[in-house]
């Protein structure tokens, strides 16, 4: 098991914290004060998993933001499943600036997770996926998820 | 466990009294051998020594009486008789008594006195007539041997008798007759050391008193004497006597006649300073054993005593008395081994009393357990029109997953809500999310008004510590109007009525709103949708311990193989019941028993085709 990481980088008014780990009740967000700075972003590449004590920790955290403009980066499922269902996760000051989609070949079991990025495959209400993914051997690969579910923060996101 | 008949103590005892006393015993053994072989060459010397001493004097006294005697001999064969000068020297030898030429007497045949020189007034003639009846087994030692010395009253009177040969007829006996009183005294002294002169006969002529006359062979039998070759000049022995003593005996030849000057000293005398030697050292040995004894008692007691106590500790602890401590006295290994015993028995005491604890607390959640199991409907129900399977287990005793279902006149609710985190903490806030749904229940609130009120109660329970997702709906089962509220929960799936199987493609989820959790803020607003649906829909509701059952590699079932394993199982049967139970099959065949990492909760309502049979709300899901 991975402990919560977290690495900041702050250049100017502009603040990167590059997350990784586990966010559970242990993930200790109170050294990642983000006030003050006009622009976060939060890089989520790294992160394995998040509960539900972990989305109260973040919701409690994201929350206390009064000005900042967020970005959320690199998403994984993980953080995308949570966007989708718990209310607050993603607040409505926060932008997705990219997120992971999961592709899967049901016949080589070959599995993919594609960079969505802002504006060019996804921007306020659209997905524009990419019209094909292949995986190593060629096979062309479907989304391993409910679309309707997966996507539901970009189309509420207007 | 009790203590052995010889028990450590004595064990430490033994060792330190048995071992240095079997050692001093070997080196007091060896250095008594050493010492007596030492004493007894030592005593052999100095015997040896005194022998060849006293045999020596002997030697010179009767070579300078023989000497002495020359020149009166030559005056003798000058002048047929002793001459004054002859006379005079005489008086020049203390010690010679009188000189006697015994010569042949044809007429007897036999040797008679002839010229006789002798000092005065010693009665030469008076001592002849004593003598002459041991004349003759002189006269064949005589021509035997040449010279005869001997002492024939076995006093201190000595007599020599050489032959002088003559060119014809037979040789004349010179006769010396001559005292050695201070020699014979050295005989006589009385001491642990016997001293004699004997012939090789045996005959003791000097010696201590009643021995004077006796054959020394017979009391002592010394080999020397018994050889054929002339003994040689001095030697020991060590013989055993008559009384079965051993005596250590030395000899030196005089060098006259066959005579020999013996010394002999019994063994025990010999070596009397060994015995004492050895009374003392046993003396000593039994002084330090004993010293060493009630040192080793200390000491052992010293070990023993700490040991004792720990050895009465341990049995205490066996009796279950763990709050038992020894006092450590010491700064060794017996006392880090009573530190650490204390140690050991508090830990053991804390493991007890936290096991003790524990015990009491696994008591209480099964207790606890068997109340919450009290806040689930039967798994299975029927409601006319609408039928309701579903399955619940907790990750630990208790879970904070909740599901729920009541009729309320032509509606029925249908809850299910997921606490933050599992265990006791959540178990308490899902006991009075129902209690509190109960009462909304009965109110007939709508699903947004309900999860609202709801909200508010579990605020102010948790004080924002604990939350709930929620999924709360109100289905209408005569007209099959949903009307729904979500509070962050899972979405659920429903699926329309179709012919043939269903697919992925065919999830529809209810996810047209969705509000905080509930006890993340008091004063929440909850929106709820309502839509339509029909005869033969069906309505999947979860939690998110689904996808997160793990194998025993701890890999999550996850999304993928969740919505396969669904599909399949409600493509297996139409009755809500049945699908469950595949569906069920399913995920315990990937889980293998694997303890669960999140409380797990599902159930499935669908809309019968047609109303049929009630089913027994008592009838158990087969899982």
């Amino acid at each position: 098991m991975s402990k919560f990481q977290c690495k900041v980088d702050r250049q100017g008014p502009k603040l990167t914290l590059q997350l990784g780990g586990i966010i559970d009740e242990d993930a200790d967000f109170a050294p990642l004060a983000i006030n003050g700075a006009h622009e976060v972003k939060i890089d989520l590449d790294a992160i394995k998993s998040i509960n539900s004590c972990g989305i109260r920790e973040w919701i409690k955290w994201i929350g206390a933001n009064s000005s900042a403009k967020v970005i959320y980066a690199k998403c994984p499922k993980v953080i995308v499943d949570q966007m989708n269902m718990v209310d607050g996760f993603l607040p409505a000051f926060a932008q997705v600036e990219s997120f992971y989609v999961p592709y899967y070949n049901e016949d080589s079991g070959a599995e993919k997770n594609i960079l969505f990025r802002y504006g060019v495959e996804f921007k306020e209400g659209q997905v524009q996926p990419p019209s094909e993914v292949k995986d190593e051997t060629g096979n062309t690969m479907e989304m391993d998820i409910i679309e309707s579910k997966y996507f539901k923060f970009i189309k509420s996101k207007v | 466990m009790s203590l052995s008949k010889l028990s450590i103590r004595y064990k430490i005892l033994l060792i330190l009294t048995v071992m240095p006393a079997v050692a001093l015993l070997v080196y007091l053994a060896i250095a008594l051998k050493v010492f007596k072989d030492d004493k007894v060459a030592y005593v052999f010397d100095t015997t040896s020594q005194m022998s060849s001493s006293i045999a020596g004097q002997l030697k010179t006294r009767l070579d300078n009486i023989v000497k002495l005697t020359q020149p009166i001999l030559q005056d003798l064969g000058q002048f047929q008789d002793f001459s004054r000068l002859s006379r005079a020297f005489l008086q020049f030898d203390s010690s010679l008594q009188a000189m006697a030429i015994m010569v042949w007497d044809e007429k007897t045949s036999s040797y008679k006195v002839g010229p006789v020189l002798e000092k005065e007034a010693y009665g030469f003639e008076k001592f002849w007539m004593l003598w002459k009846g041991q004349w003759n087994p002189n006269l064949v030692q005589l021509f035997m041997n040449e010279t005869v010395v001997t002492n024939p009253f076995l006093d201190d009177r000595f007599t020599l008798i050489q032959k002088i040969e003559r060119p014809e007829g037979r040789p004349y006996l010179v006769v010396l007759l001559f005292q050695l009183s201070d020699l014979a005294q050295q005989f006589q002294t009385k001491s642990a050391q016997n001293f004699y002169l004997i012939q090789k006969s045996g005959k003791i002529l000097l010696g201590p008193e009643n021995s004077l006359g006796q054959n020394l062979k017979d009391t002592l039998p010394v080999r020397f004497l018994d050889l054929n070759k002339q003994a040689s000049g001095s030697g020991v022995e060590t013989i055993k006597d008559n009384q079965g003593a051993n005596r250590l005996v030395s000899y030196a030849s005089v060098g006259w006649g066959d005579l020999y000057v013996i010394s002999t000293v019994t063994e025990i005398n010999a070596l009397s300073a060994v015995e004492i030697l050895k009374r003392k050292s046993l003396l000593f040995l039994v002084v330090l054993i004993s010293a060493t004894t009630i040192l080793s008692l200390f000491a052992s007691s010293t070990l023993t005593h700490a040991l004792t106590k720990l050895f009465e500790a341990t049995g205490e602890v066996t009796k279950g008395h763990f709050d038992v401590q020894v006092v450590v006295e010491s700064n060794d290994e017996v006392g880090a081994l009573a530190q650490n015993f204390n140690k050991m028995a508090a830990e053991v005491s804390r493991l007890m009393l936290q096991t003790a604890e524990k015990a009491r607390m696994e008591s209480e959640l099964q207790t606890a357990r068997m109340v919450q199991e009290t806040l689930f409907p039967a798994p299975r129900a029927d409601f006319e029109t609408i039928e309701i399977a579903g399955f619940y287990e907790p990750a630990s005793e208790v879970g904070g997953d909740w599901w729920s279902y009541t009729r309320i006149d032509d509606h029925v609710y249908l809850w299910i809500g997921d606490a933050t985190g599992h265990g006791a903490g959540a178990a308490l806030i899902t006991s009075a999310a129902k209690s509190a749904a109960g009462l909304i229940e009965s109110l007939g609130f709508s699903p947004g008004q309900a999860l609202q009120e709801l909200n508010k109660s579990i605020f102010d329970v948790s004080r924002g510590k604990v939350m709930m997702t929620f999924f709360l709906g109100k289905l209408n089962i005569k007209t099959y109007e949903l009307v729904y509220c979500n509070a962050s929960h899972e979405a659920p799936f429903l699926f329309r009525k179709k012919e043939g199987p269903y697919k992925k493609k065919d999830i529809e989820l209810l996810d047209q709103n969705n509000n905080p959790r509930l006890g993340q803020s008091r004063d929440s607003q909850y929106q709820e949708t309502k839509i339509q649906l029909e005869k033969g829909d069906l309505v999947f509701f979860y939690t998110d311990g689904v996808p997160d059952i793990r194998n025993p590699q701890n890999e999550a079932w996850g999304e993928r193989e969740f919505i396969k394993g669904l599909l399949a199982s409600l493509n297996t049967s139409t009755q809500s019941y049945k699908a469950l139970s595949h569906f069920c099959e399913s995920f315990q065949v990937y889980r293998q028993g694997t303890t669960l990492a999140d409380d797990l909760t599902f159930f499935i309502v669908k809309n019968k085709e047609e109303s049929n049979q009630e089913v027994s709300a008592n009838e158990q899901v087969s899982m």
